[in-house]
């Protein structure tokens, strides 16, 4: 294209007129000369013009043929199409009006989901060629549990071939103190090599030297931009100091730049005391310590390298573990696994985005439907207009063209609108900030999602343009330009097509409509699931006692004795009580043991029984609510002189003791030196899910002292008044009995339980929403398709009244078509549902992806929802005027 | 449909002679017609649908430019001049001619 061509293409886009008007002069001007030849000839003005004319040929088709040859004319085209489509629409306001609110709303929600998906799981991770980064887990024993020993962390590190650097990590709370109000922070302990893997260079000072590493390591931290802003005013010279950490004093070191943020939320980075010597003896009386690892690949190492390697290094660690692990069934089916970090980070809520997306996907597709019907409704009024253009010699392709043009006019007005919709829903998602997206930089609307909307947008366009112009392209002349032909022109095919797509569209809706059900479903059973404990007016908050001062259990167990004491003075204070699990809080549980039932064949440890562990203050039970089912709870002779005592759940004793009494028997731990006897059995509480079923639970008291790990324990306190109310006393009164304990997640249960059902609301809600749109579409469809049949049967349905045939046949004939319509969909769309419902099943609780009851109750629903949308095509079918509609013809 | 392919037959040669009869003056469509048929003893008779699609397909590659003038008429006329590219591509269009004339002459007499 030279310069030349593109001043004219400008020329030709700029200023249309003033081309078509030159065109126009240097014809006319030839045909003016023409007739002075004929003039001069001898004929007379009248025969010149005209002779002069004939010669002339086929004006318009010329300049056409003038305007093909400067190749313009595509753009051209367009301009004159689109010029040409608006007039049309000027015409035509109700169906621009329904098309741009259609593809609004559509375009919005995909755009939406579309801004989610990118921000989550799309856009890469801050960090050097991220895509290099891996998260690696093993998987082994019985229930193929996911775990990371340290031990097979240096295995790995030092036998791979394929990581150019491994880091492991665990993360933890630590208290920050010597400050005006104790603070509890989010660390995580580190491996020098663990900034390596990232590849990002510290902000300020430097991060952990490799000799910083181990139980011997230095008391050294660094801290994340976001903390050192917040909490310290960016102030460099906080770099050198020391601050108070868990009653120790630690040496800041540098500060982190501001994306780097691994694991969540950290605050504080700390080495690891983890010990190669130590961890890599794999003895199994000794506890195995659980880390996690983050590695980065090396440059150019394939998949299929990457998984070699992997059989390789689990092969070596099942060689390193001593015989004991293997024959305990430890080490069954062991594999080293490694993620892509961004999956691992995204994976509680990939699924439920994927559902998300393939639903907000089908909504758009049945606003295509139903735009395609209701062009192929203006198409086939507009048969003759086309048929006289294709007649004048209008090309086929160009028809098409212009009718794809028109549909594209109108999809842009509606992708730009939906844009502002969705910039409104994503400024509105940014502030309500559900809890979902709670670990997630803010939603944008960024290029690629721009470039996505405009993508969708042109997409739509085209495809509900698609059916329109196939049909336009295919006009027979002859039969379009038949006089008083005008509506019995659509041919049958047609209408076939029209009744085709809503049944279509109707399946579509329906494959919404019943996983929006099964999601309600899920959820009501989830909401009202039993608790085993009544929630109401009960106050949680947890402890962490470190340092110096609760080194020993006895210390800690004094603290809580005279805080739940204090507590407890309080007038609004029903009772109070300590646990080292709260329900529903959704932290893993505190513990769990492997134990004997004494007077049983003995067991390897493997294969020995297991229950969670949870230690508890003596009026628990009391305070939870929780009923004593057999036996008795902890009372003041079960002191730490007195033989353990433990208090089993209702699913315990149903596993353990199955048919028998379990009070009286004794439990030996696995090292011999527990020994435990059950006095009592309670009711099963919910665990720290929602949705997990109640697993087999031993309950300890405070009172008799002895475990080691009791510094992480949380208060429940039932409460008179409304528990908000009492957060200030009980804290003042914790402060009381030590200034330098932070208190923390204070929550009322009703707050614990709605925030963990907030997932569950969050995808109930938009698929709600989804299907709602997609139910409301289908339903103007419906009325669309069925107003535009009645309309053409006027004539039919008129003879059919003049010759005596009641209203309610022609109520019957209207509504059994949409009953057609809709079994007919009923059927599609529980087949589509059948197929696609499957990929719920990680968001459903306690229902079945093909649950009947939900299918049957939703199909009822569409159903019922076509014929309420026939209903008022109906009623204009029963007042048809025979004589009005006879003539009419 | 039958236009169609006359034009096609056409195309090439109404472009030599087009483009031949610029090459002493600048003229408007009518006159270049009109200069044609006179010229070939009223054998050749230019076809007006396919005379301003020529024009304006030679000036969009730039072999001739367009300029305003005024017709014998007093009216408005574009009148079309050979450019530089234009006279090449006439030379080289005429030795192709008059060879590929020459050998099918040669064919008609002697095959």
């Amino acid at each position: 294209m030279n310069f030349q061509d593109l001043l004219l293409r400008a020329k030709a886009i700029g200023r249309p007129h003033q081309v078509e008007e030159e065109l126009d002069d240097e014809l006319q001007s030839h045909i003016a000369l023409q007739t002075r030849k004929y003039l001069n000839a001898g004929l007379s003005r009248e025969q010149a013009e005209r002779q002069a004319r004939q010669d002339f040929g086929n004006f318009e088709l010329m300049k056409e043929n003038c305007r093909d040859a400067r190749r313009v004319s595509l753009v051209e085209d367009f301009f004159q199409d689109l010029r040409y489509s608006l007039r049309g629409f000027r015409r035509d306001r109700s169906l621009a009006l329904i098309a741009l609110v259609t593809l609004a709303v559509c375009i919005a929600a995909n755009t939406t989901i579309f801004s989610v998906v990118n921000t989550v799981m799309l856009r890469p991770l801050p960090y050097p060629e991220s895509d290099h980064l891996y998260w690696l887990s093993e998987r082994a024993g019985k229930n193929q549990n996911e775990f990371t020993v340290g031990a097979d962390y240096y295995s790995v590190c030092k036998n791979n071939k394929v990581f150019a650097d491994m880091g492991a990590y665990d993360d933890l709370n630590i208290n920050w103190t010597g400050i005006e109000k104790p603070e509890q922070l989010d660390a995580a302990q580190v491996t020098p090599s663990f900034f390596k893997v990232f590849g990002t260079q510290p902000l300020i000072g430097r991060y952990l030297a490799p000799t910083e590493q181990g139980t011997k390591a230095p008391a050294v931290v660094v801290l994340s931009y976001r903390f050192w802003r917040s909490h310290m005013g960016s102030d460099p010279a906080w770099v050198g100091k020391t601050i108070t950490l868990d009653g120790l004093s630690n040496t800041v070191i540098g500060v982190m730049p501001q994306g780097f943020d691994y694991p969540k939320r950290t605050q504080i980075w700390r080495p690891l005391p983890m010990d190669e010597a130590v961890e890599s003896a794999r003895m199994i009386t000794q506890p195995m310590r659980l880390i996690s690892i983050v590695a980065r690949l090396k440059p150019d190492v394939t998949q299929q390298q990457l998984d070699t390697d992997l059989n390789r290094l689990t092969t070596m660690i099942y060689r390193e573990y001593p015989r004991e692990f293997k024959a305990g069934g430890f080490l069954d089916g062991i594999k080293v696994l490694a993620t892509p970090l961004q999956r691992r980070m995204v994976r509680d809520l990939q699924p439920a985005l994927l559902v998300l997306s393939g639903a907000v996907g089908l909504v758009l597709l049945i606003a295509c439907v139903n735009l395609a019907n209701l062009l192929l409704a203006r198409a086939t009024a507009r048969t003759r207009e086309l048929a006289v253009r294709i007649a004048l010699g209008s090309g086929r392709a160009r028809i098409v063209r212009q009718v794809l043009t028109e549909s594209i006019a109108l999809a842009l007005p509606g992708g730009l609108l939906g844009t502002l919709i969705a910039a409104l829903a994503v400024a509105g998602l940014n502030a309500w900030k559900p809890l979902v997206l709670q670990n997630y930089p803010r939603l944008t609307l960024d290029v690629p999602t721009l470039v996505f909307t405009f993508a969708v947008t042109v997409f739509t366009g085209v495809v509900f343009g698609l059916a329109p112009a196939l049909s336009a392209a295919g006009i027979s002349i002859q039969e379009a330009l038949k006089s008083g032909s005008h509506l019995q022109t659509t041919s049958r095919k047609a209408v076939r097509v029209r009744r085709l797509l809503v049944v279509a569209e109707l399946a579509i809706a329906l494959i919404l409509l019943i996983g929006a059900g099964l999601l309600g479903r899920s959820f009501l059973r989830l909401a009202h699931v039993e608790l085993g404990f009544s929630p109401d007016n009960l106050l949680t908050l947890r402890f962490n006692l470190t340092g110096s001062r609760y080194a020993t259990a006895e210390n800690q167990v004094r603290f809580y004795d005279e805080v739940l004491d204090r507590v407890k003075q309080l007038p609004q204070i029903r009772s109070a009580a300590v646990s080292t699990d709260l329900p529903v809080s959704g932290e893993d549980r505190f513990g769990g043991i492997k134990f004997q039932v004494s007077g049983r064949v003995p067991l390897p440890v493997a294969q020995q029984p297991q229950s969670d562990v949870t230690i508890v203050s003596g009026e628990f039970f009391k305070s939870l609510g929780i009923p004593l089912l057999n036996g008795r709870v902890f009372d003041p002779t079960d002191t730490p002189k007195a033989p353990g005592n433990i208090v089993v759940n209702e699913a315990f004793a149903k596993k353990i003791f199955p048919g028998e009494n379990p009070l009286g028997h004794l439990l030996i731990g696995p090292t011999g030196r527990m020994h435990w006897t059950v006095v009592g059995v309670v009711g099963n509480i919910r665990g720290s899910e929602l949705g997990a079923e109640s697993d087999p639970l031993i309950y300890r008291c405070t009172c008799q002292g002895g475990d080691p790990f009791m510094s992480r324990m949380g208060l429940l306190v039932r409460t008179t008044v409304d528990p908000t109310a009492v957060v200030r006393l009980i804290e003042n009164q914790i402060y009381a009995v030590d200034r330098d304990e932070p208190v923390f997640n204070v929550r009322t249960m009703r707050e614990q339980l709605a925030g963990s059902l907030a997932p569950q609301r969050f995808h109930l809600l938009l698929i709600g929403m989804f299907a709602a749109i997609a139910v409301l579409l289908a339903a103007v469809g419906v009325y669309g398709v069925m107003a535009y049949l009645i309309t053409q049967r006027t004539r039919e349905l008129g003879i059919r009244i003049a010759l005596g045939a009641r209203t309610r046949h022609v109520l019957g004939l209207v509504l059994g078509e949409s009953l057609g319509w809709s079994l007919a969909s009923a059927i599609g769309g529980t087949i589509g549902a059948w197929a696609l419902t499957r990929y719920l099943k990680s968001m459903l609780y306690n229902t079945t992806a093909l649950d009947p009851l939900t299918f049957s109750a939703m199909t009822v629903m569409l159903i019922a929802m076509a014929a309420v949308a026939s209903l008022i095509p109906a009623m204009r079918a029963m007042r048809i005027d025979p004589n009005t509609a006879l003539r009419e013809e | 449909m039958q236009r169609q392919s006359r034009l096609d037959l056409l195309q090439g040669t109404l472009d030599l002679l087009i483009l031949r009869t610029l090459q002493n003056s600048p003229m408007h469509g009518w006159a270049i017609s009109e200069r044609i048929q006179q010229i070939s003893g009223d054998v050749l008779q230019v076809n007006q649908g396919s005379l301003y699609p020529a024009l304006h397909r030679l000036e969009h590659q730039g072999w001739i430019k367009a300029e305003w003038g005024i017709s014998e008429l007093g009216r408005r006329a574009r009148f079309y001049r050979l450019t530089a590219p234009g006279r090449k591509q006439l030379e080289s269009e005429t030795t192709d001619w008059i060879r590929l004339t020459g050998a099918i002459g040669r064919v008609l007499k002697e095959a």
